[in-house]
């Protein structure tokens, strides 16, 4: 699969197809990689696709001028989609190099299984549905559910839904929701008062990096509502109440685009449970319009179609 | 703060100037009574409401928020309020699933002719906030007495 990625992003550079090639290339720490923007196409040989590829390129699109090839999973490949809905992007100036994926490991339930830093560990491999860590001499083997993303498990559409070149073979779903809910659904268990508190704890963390924001392909405003100061709509100074506001109204102004990605989730330095805020506006665009984010280039967005009879029950 | 037996509820809605706010001025020149709890903020349509708003009106202390615009089909502006219906709804759901009280908001739709329906409304939701008691989502300790929360815009 890697090979075939190299030989075919260096011919699309070659043949000039594109301007730019969006992929992975190995990281500087162990077992991560980094996002590598390129018009060189000597540097595709640097291209990797190994089970660490986080990153959801899609974000960098509407940044990249010109036409550019992006290396892209089944979800970066719904985000994509979803910025050629809304117009963001040019479906003729993109194209899409598929990857069927398996799902991506989650370097931080890794060191939990094995109580290890990531830098004392060996090799992390991934053997169907097993993931085999070697550390210290040993083989340890756990199986997938333990080791990736939680949004990985809930995947339900892992092959890309828009490519142009698929690299490999498609990959059927296997979402295990139940396993993937699991904060979800401690949550729904509470009474309101008790999730405004759990948010509201939480939330207490949040340092206003904005990086939740800014890795989010789904979160392209040239100017950010948080950042406005007449009228200021939200202190820029962390307090929860603020930081609340800020997440609940960015998960609102995402809803419909947001395709259960995780980054939000990943990115947080406090380790705030953003995808639970996330995959919960998920389901509920599903639940109420019967809506999934990024599945057809030619639909319409969420929020700018309506039907004729619908969500009436909210109406007095 | 005041006695709980005194405590009116303070209720902000957002109404659309074509439907909404004329039915609220029918109500009036009907001489008609309705509470004295909200006060009307005309937007030029149900369109315009950005969940931001609601948001900000809890914040600002506010116990509830009301909603208004056109019935489904009579916008001014043809689908303004077809889209405010989306996202009005998945506001509601949203918040109520982040912990905020569902009592507090409300979305109604509500003609240039009815003034009746908009003193009902706004009678029934009123009744229903005090029931709900006062806002102290965004204060800082859930049961202290809020001043923090209406400190600052």
């Amino acid at each position: 699969m890697e090979q075939r990625l190299r030989h075919e992003a260096k011919a699309l550079l070659e043949q000039g197809k594109v301007d730019w090639i969006i992929g992975f290339e190995p990281g500087s720490l162990k077992f991560t990689t980094t996002p590598l923007i390129t018009n060189d196409k000597n540097d595709a040989d640097r291209l990797v696709i190994n089970p660490f590829i986080v990153n959801n390129l899609a974000n960098f699109l509407t940044e990249v001028k010109g036409r550019v090839g992006i290396v892209a999973k089944g979800c970066d490949s719904r985000s994509i989609v979803s910025l050629i809905q809304d117009n963001k992007v040019l479906r003729e100036s993109v194209v899409i190099l598929g990857v069927p994926c398996l799902g991506i490991i989650d370097l931080s339930k890794i060191e939990r299984l094995v109580t290890k830093d990531r830098n004392e560990l060996d090799d992390i491999i991934r053997e169907g549905d097993k993931v085999v860590i070697r550390v210290d001499g040993e083989k340890k083997e756990f199986p997938t559910t333990q080791a990736l993303f939680d949004n990985c498990l809930a995947c339900e559409f892992p092959t890309p839904q828009e490519y142009d070149i698929l690299l490999g073979e498609p990959k059927p779903a296997a979402p295990n929701l139940a396993q993937s809910r699991e904060n979800i659904e401690k949550l729904e268990g509470m009474s309101p008062g008790e999730r405004w508190d759990f948010w509201k704890n939480e939330l207490n963390r949040c340092i206003r990096c904005y990086a939740c924001r800014n890795v989010c392909p789904a979160c392209f405003c040239q100017r950010c509502f948080v950042e406005e100061t007449e009228p200021q709509w939200v202190l820029p100074v962390p307090r929860w109440q603020d930081n609340l506001i800020f997440q609940i109204v960015r998960n609102i102004h995402v809803a419909g685009r947001c395709t259960d990605c995780g980054e939000c989730q990943r990115v947080c330095p406090v380790n705030i449970p953003l995808r639970s805020l996330a995959r919960e506006m998920y389901d509920l665009v599903d639940e109420l319009f019967h809506f999934k984010a990024g599945m057809d280039k030619d639909a319409r967005s969420l929020m700018t179609h309506y039907e004729e009879k619908e969500a009436e029950e909210f109406f007095r | 703060m005041k006695q709980e037996s005194e405590w009116e509820p303070k209720l902000v809605g957002f109404l659309c100037k074509w439907c909404s706010y004329a039915g609220a001025d029918l109500a009036g020149t009907s001489r008609r009574k309705y509470p004295a709890n909200i006060r009307i903020i005309k937007v030029p349509c149900s369109g315009r409401i950005e969940p931001l708003f609601l948001l900000k009106a809890l914040r600002l202390g506010f116990d509830g928020v009301l909603v208004s615009g056109c019935h489904p089909g009579e916008c001014h502006y043809q689908t303004g309020n077809y889209r405010a219906r989306r996202r009005i709804a998945i506001t509601k759901k949203f918040l109520e699933w982040v912990g905020i009280e569902p009592q507090r908001i409300q979305a109604s739709w509500v003609s240039a002719s009815e003034g009746g329906k908009f003193v009902d409304i706004v009678t029934e939701v009123t009744t229903g906030l005090k029931i709900v008691g006062p806002n102290q989502l965004f204060s800082q300790e859930r049961d202290g007495d809020g001043t923090e929360a209406t400190a600052r815009g």
